[in-house]
Order: C-alpha cells, then structure tokens, then sequence
C-alpha cells in the first residue's frame, strides 16, 4: 500500500516537472530580439523610379531589371508611382521624391506643365537629376539629363511600314490618340505620318479622345461612323487599344481590319496574343531599365558628363500577328 | 541554534528563495517584457512626433505669416526645434526594411524646414507672394510627412509582425507557466510539509509512548527514538532517568533484603539466649557436680569417665558462653575435640574420626559453635543410623586467601531438594542436637557474620556420603 502511493506520488511529480518544463521552455525559449536587420551599409546612391503605371507587365519588367541592375551597383533603388492612370498620385510622388532629396531620379515622362513645373524647377533647385524613360519629354520643357527608352519617332516609322506591307499603298488609316497629346506620342504619330505622307493612296484621319473607355468608345464609333471604308486602326495611344478594339468588335468582325499599337500598355499584350492585333511595336523595359540605372549612377559618380542629350534609344522591333504564339 | 529550529528555518528558508527565485525571475521577464512594448511604443510616439511636430510647425509659420511678431515668431522656432529633435528621434528606428523610407522620411523634414526658412525670408523681404508660395509647399510637405508616417507604421507593422506574435504567444505561455508552476510547487511543498512534519511528530509519538509505559510502572523497556533532534536528546535523557529509577530500585530491595535479614539474625540470637538462659538454671550446680563426679570417678580408678564428664562439662560451659561472639578457629577445634570424645564414649568402635589440620590457619576467627552442630549432624545422620558405624573426616586447608574447612561422612547422603532447603535456612529444628543449635543457625550466622552467600555449600552423593565444606575468608570477617 505504502508502495503504491509512493510510485503515485512520484508519478504526479513527474507529470508535473514535465509539463512546467515544457511551458517554461515555451515562455522563455523563443528569441527576444527585435527582428532588427543588422545596420546595413547605407546605400550610396538612393535612386527612385516613378511610373504612372504600377504593376503592369511593361513597367513591372523595367522596374525588376532597374532594381536589379541598382543592387548590382550598390545603391539603393525604389519603385513608386500611381496606379492607373492618375497623374496627381503621380506628380505627389515625384514631389516626394524631390521633397525627400533622392539622389536620382528616373521617371516616366508625363507632358504637363505640372510634371516640367516640378522637373525644370523644384527638381533642378534641389539639383537632383531625372532621367526620363519610355515617355519622353523633351529637355527644353522638363531640363531632364537624359532619356532612356524607344525611339518613338522610329516606332511610329515602324508601325507604318507594316501597315503599308499589309494594307497596301492605299486606304484609309484611323489614328486614335490621348487628347493629353504627350510628347511621345506626338513623335510616334509624327512618325506615322512621315512614313504614309509618301503614299498619296493612304489617308489618315486622326482623332484625339480623353482617356476613359466611354470617351474612347465614343471616339471610335464615331470615326468609324464617318469613315466607314476604314482599312486599318492605328492606337497611338496604348492604353486606349483595349477599347477601340471592343468597340470595333462590337461593330464588325475584327479580322479584316488592320489594327497596330505599341506595347506599353496592360491590355495590348493579351489583345495581341487573342490575335485581335495585327502588329504591335514591342519595346524592350529590361534596358531601359537598367540602361536608366546605369547612366544616371555614371553622372552621380562624375563618369560621364553630360549624358547625350539627345537620348538612349533601346531597341524596338515589330511583332506581326502571325508571329504569335 | 537547535535542531528542530533549524529544520523549521530550513524549510521556511527553501520555501522562501523558491518564492524569490521565481518572483525575481518573473519580475525580470516583466520588465524585458515591458521594455519591448516601451520600444514598440516609442516607435509609433516617435513616428507620430514627426507628424506632429510637423503640422504644428505649419500652423506656427500660418499664424506668424498671418501677423508677424516676435512671440509668434518664438512659437514658430520652438516648433522648428521639436521637429529638429523628432528627426534625430527617428534615425534611431532605422531598420533594413525601412531604410530607404526613413532617409527620405529625414529629408522631408529638412525640406520642410527649408521651405519655411524660404517662407520666413520672403516674408522679411515682403515678397508676400513668394513667401505664401514656400508656405504652400511647407503644408504639402506636411501633407506627405503625415502620409509617409503612416506608410512607415504600415511597415513597421509588416516587419514586427512576427514579432508582435511572438510577444502574444510567449504571454500564453506564461499564464500556462503559472499554472504548472504553483501546481507543482503546491503538491512538492504539501509532501515535504509531510515529511518534515513527521520528521518531528514520529518521535515525539514514540517518547509519549514512552513515557506512558514508564508511568505504568515498566523500568524494563528501553527508550529508543531514531533522530537527530532535541527530542532524541530528552529520549537519551528519559532512558537515563530510567535506568537510574530502576538501580535505585533494586538498591531499596537490597536493603530491604538485608534489614529483613538483620531482624532474623537478631531473632536467632535472642532464641539462642533465651535457650541458653533455660539451661542456666543451675549453671554453677551442673558444673560444680559434673567436676565432683570427674573427681570421685577419677579417685575410683575411673580415668575414662573422668575425662569424659571433663569434656562434656567444657562443652557445657562453651556452649553457654561463646555464643554471640567470634572465636578462634583453635578454640572451635578444641569444643569439637571434646564432642568427638564424648560421642566416642557413647559409639565407642562405631565411630571414627580424622583431623586433618593445616596449623597455620587455626588463627582465623569464625562464630562460635558452628563446627560442632556440623560434626554433630553428620554424627546423627550417618553414624548413629548405621550398625557398622561410620567415618568422619575433618579437614582444614589453607589457602592464599581463603580456608577451607571440610567435614565429610560416609552415610547415605541427603537429597539435592533438602540440601537446597538446608541452604536456605528453612531445614529448621534443632532435632536431637545437645547444644540446641540447629544446621539451619549455624548456616545463617555464618552468611551474616562474613556477610557473602557461599560460605558454606554441600556435597552429597546418594549413598556415599556427604561433605560440607566452608570456604572462609583468610582475614577473618569485618569484626
């Protein structure tokens, strides 16, 4: 008997070491530090790219490729910017970047006086250099180092070779742009013309329309409405492709028609591989991004001044859409 | 310090660090505890200091630029300082998550400052328009300070978050660790309570037992009690106090022994005057006839008869006198001499008798009358009985110390339960016996005079005999 309650006693001992053990291993085991990452150095160069269009697979790939080619180099590089199209998000940010004294920035070019206001004046006060990419705004208005991106003028010419080899040397071309009328894209349609200008057969009929998808609708309706021979559509405005095509769809068939755009827009690429395009200029973000990097680090670092004003032509090239996959 | 003392010190002593070991250890996880959420909080005071600061400063250059004066103007730099010092504030909350976001999150402070710098120096040099435009520029920096602090706060959120689970997991683990913790301290301090409290009680129980069994009377059970403590010591002492009630104890019996002893032999002596005084009736008329009865016989030619009543008138005379008092053992020889011819007379052949004496030890004192009622027995148990007669052999030997004095017979021997009776004293009656003293006399006076037991011991075998031997000390009694 007196065994017995012994080895009971001993038991509920046992049980009882054990279990205060386990907690009190549980309570004071675990790591008190704070998950304070250790001082790193402190990056040289703290560089900012500021985009109106986060998040897209055009600017997703220039800003990976900034980013990567920034931590090759040792500074330190962040991607801001607006979501959509929302140029006071995007100017806010620009600001930021300037009220907070980075040490370059590379931007997506906006042709508003408030984006050159900001450039020309509070960025140069503060002497902090931009860099425009993919969307160029020319250096008298924005006093920006240099620009990194496609030579739009050249992509323009590009767009309308194509159209002449698949329309032929006459017709009717619709041209549809962002009443915002950027730099860039006065330089692509510039481009177009300069291109068709030779062909006497070829009219082009351009329209602006403000960026919302009714206004684009309407705008389309209504050229199509007024030229109803219409052969080819060109979206010189990226962004406003996903639209115009819905609206030619829900018209006609969109087959016959010849319809181009550039690739710097979130729905040109899946309009593209849906084979609703028959031509798209494809741009390359990877070099922009990184040759956006690597120029505005050489001028920080004194290696090579002054930038070519004139700019750094990434490569372009046509994609046809019997090339698509 | 003593002992039961001390085990109770002891426990309280282990109870106690146990309390203050976990107490301390607790106190000490608090306080680590606390000073983690104080760093958290003081990140999140610190980042809305900015923000603070920073709207305050707008509203101080507001109210300046509204009506400039010195006391506005006082404000406006306090302002400007608690926004100095919120910046050194945040360079301490760097982290490699918010790095690159902190340094900007620094220079929209000097930007803000700089810009009211700007708005403070258009408005010295009146350019009114200028300066209401730095001043817009401070409130959209402002704008974006408060901005940025939430945006920081969002990620410090993201960045602690593990963290901040952590802190709520290990609190759980805590109350938990309470739990078990009193549970087992509770059930391990509830067990040596017992322990030590029976530590303290078990012999207690037993020296109450004790005690009892002492009470009742019993001085022969030992106190035993296994400790280490005082109470084993008032055991050591009970079993002392017992061992000393029970000598003294048996020391009163002794001297009971001996009183009651002492009474007997007074008894005996007052029989044996009371005897001797009934025969002294005529004391001078026996002796004086029995010497002109020696005398007359001796003048009739009657030698043997003579001496014969000479002997018996001696015995007579040593009977009545030396009773009471020690002689010498040449004197007891003589008397027994002198009985030996009388009871020669009467056996004549029938009786024979051997002395062997050692002359050395015939000066060593023994009570009077104690060999001749020995010879006498003898005389009447194994001679008188027998038609051919018997021997006596007496016999004195000395030895270093001790003397020893034998008288032997060759009759049928005495049984082993009578001779222990005759030892004792209870073989009363003087049957027959001419000086009235009986063997059982003889054998008590002579204990009491040398005051030992085995004085005098018999032999006896079934039909060879019997030898009484007296073994007596050298130097004679305490007389």
């Amino acid at each position: 008997m007196r065994k017995l309650i012994i080895f009971v006693l001993a038991c509920i001992c046992a049980v009882l070491l054990y279990f205060t053990t386990v907690s009190a291993e549980k309570a004071f085991r675990s790591e008190w530090k704070l998950p304070r990452a250790p001082a790193r150095q402190q990056a040289e160069y703290r560089l900012v790219l500021i985009t109106q269009e986060l998040e897209t697979p055009f600017w997703d790939r220039v800003g990976d490729s900034a980013k990567r080619e920034a931590a090759k180099a040792g500074a330190g590089l962040e991607v801001w910017g607006s979501y959509g199209n929302d140029p006071e998000e995007f100017l806010k940010k620009l600001e930021i970047a300037i009220d907070a004294k980075v040490d370059g920035i590379i931007v997506q070019g906006l042709d508003s006086d408030a984006f050159k206001e900001l450039t020309k004046y509070k960025a140069a006060f503060f002497g902090i250099p931009v860099i425009t990419v993919a969307n160029d705004v020319p250096m008298g208005d924005s006093l920006r180092k240099t620009y990194v991106g496609s030579n739009q003028y050249l992509a323009g010419r590009m767009i309308a070779g194509q159209l002449l080899e698949d329309m032929g040397p006459s017709g009717t071309v619709l041209l549809l742009g962002d009443s915002g009328n950027a730099f860039y894209q006065r330089q692509r349609l510039s481009g177009i013309r300069d291109a068709l200008g030779a062909y006497p057969g070829i009219r082009t009929e351009y329209e602006e329309t403000r960026n919302t998808r009714e206004q684009v609708i309407a705008a389309t309706q209504d050229l199509m409405n007024r030229f109803p021979d219409a052969e080819a559509f060109v979206a010189v405005n990226a962004s406003l492709a996903g639209a115009m095509v819905q609206e030619i769809g829900r018209r006609a068939r969109v087959e016959p028609y010849d319809i181009y755009t550039f690739d710097d827009s979130p729905d040109a690429l899946s309009l593209f591989q849906d084979g609703k395009l028959d031509g798209m200029i494809e741009q390359s973000p990877e070099a922009m991004g990184r040759l956006g990097v690597d120029l505005l680090l050489d001028w920080l670092k004194g290696d090579q001044i002054p930038l070519d004003s004139g700019g750094y032509y990434t490569d372009i090239r046509i994609r046809k859409a019997d090339e698509a996959p | 310090m003593n002992s039961i003392q001390k085990k109770i010190w002891s426990l309280a002593g282990i109870v106690l660090f146990i309390m203050v070991a976990i107490w301390m250890t607790l106190t000490y996880y608090n306080r680590q505890t606390l000073e983690q959420y104080n760093g958290i909080l003081q990140r999140y005071l610190r980042l809305n200091e900015v923000t603070n600061a920073s709207q305050q400063t707008v509203a101080e250059l507001n109210n300046y630029l509204l009506l400039p004066n010195s006391n506005r103007l006082g404000q406006l730099e306090s302002g400007r300082e608690r926004l100095r010092r919120a910046k050194i504030d945040i360079l301490d909350l760097r982290n490699g998550e918010n790095d690159f976001a902190l340094t900007n999150y620094a220079n929209l402070i000097d930007s803000l400052l700089e810009a009211t710098d700007r708005s403070l120096m258009f408005q010295s040099e009146k350019e009114t328009e200028d300066s209401s435009l730095a001043f817009t520029e401070a409130t959209r920096i402002s704008k974006y300070i408060s901005d940025m602090t939430l945006t920081l706060l969002d990620t410090d959120l993201k960045t602690y978050d593990r963290f901040y689970r952590g802190i709520i997991e290990k609190s759980t683990a805590l109350t938990q660790l309470g739990v078990w913790l009193l549970l087992t301290i509770t059930f391990l301090l509830l067990i040596f309570t017992y322990l030590f409290s029976l530590s303290i009680t078990r012999p207690v129980r037993k020296l109450t037992q004790a005690a009892k069994e002492l009470s009742r009377g019993r001085f022969d059970l030992r106190v035993e009690v296994a400790s280490n403590d005082e109470i084993s010591f008032l055991a050591k002492m009970f079993e002392r106090m017992r061992i000393n009630i029970n000598n003294l104890i048996q020391e009163i019996q002794q001297k009971a022994q001996l009183e009651k002893e002492l009474q007997q032999s007074k008894l005996l002596l007052q029989e044996s005057r009371l005897r001797s005084l009934q025969s002294q009736i005529h004391p001078h008329f026996l002796f004086n006839t029995l010497d002109t009865l020696s005398k007359k016989a001796y003048l009739e030619g009657a030698e043997e008869t003579s001496d014969l009543l000479a002997s018996v008138a001696g015995l007579l005379r040593y009977n009545l006198r030396r009773l009471d008092r020690a002689v010498s053992l040449s004197e007891e020889v003589g008397v027994l001499r002198q009985y030996v011819e009388i009871q020669k007379a009467r056996f004549s052949d029938r009786l024979q008798f051997r002395a062997e004496i050692d002359e050395s030890c015939l000066h060593v004192r023994i009570p009077g009358l104690t060999l001749q009622p020995i010879v006498e027995n003898a005389v009447i148990h194994a001679v008188e009985p027998k038609e051919e007669g018997g021997v006596i052999v007496f016999r004195i030997e000395g030895g270093p110390d001790r003397v020893t004095i034998e008288i032997a017979d060759d009759g049928p021997g005495i049984p082993a339960e009578r001779i222990e009776r005759m030892l004792e004293g209870g073989d009363a009656g003087p049957e027959g016996h001419s000086t009235g003293i009986g063997f059982g006399n003889v054998v008590q006076r002579l204990r009491l005079f040398y005051g030992m037991d085995d004085v005098i011991g018999i032999v006896s075998e079934n039909g060879k005999g019997t030898k009484v031997v007296l073994t007596i000390p050298r130097t004679g009694s305490a007389e």
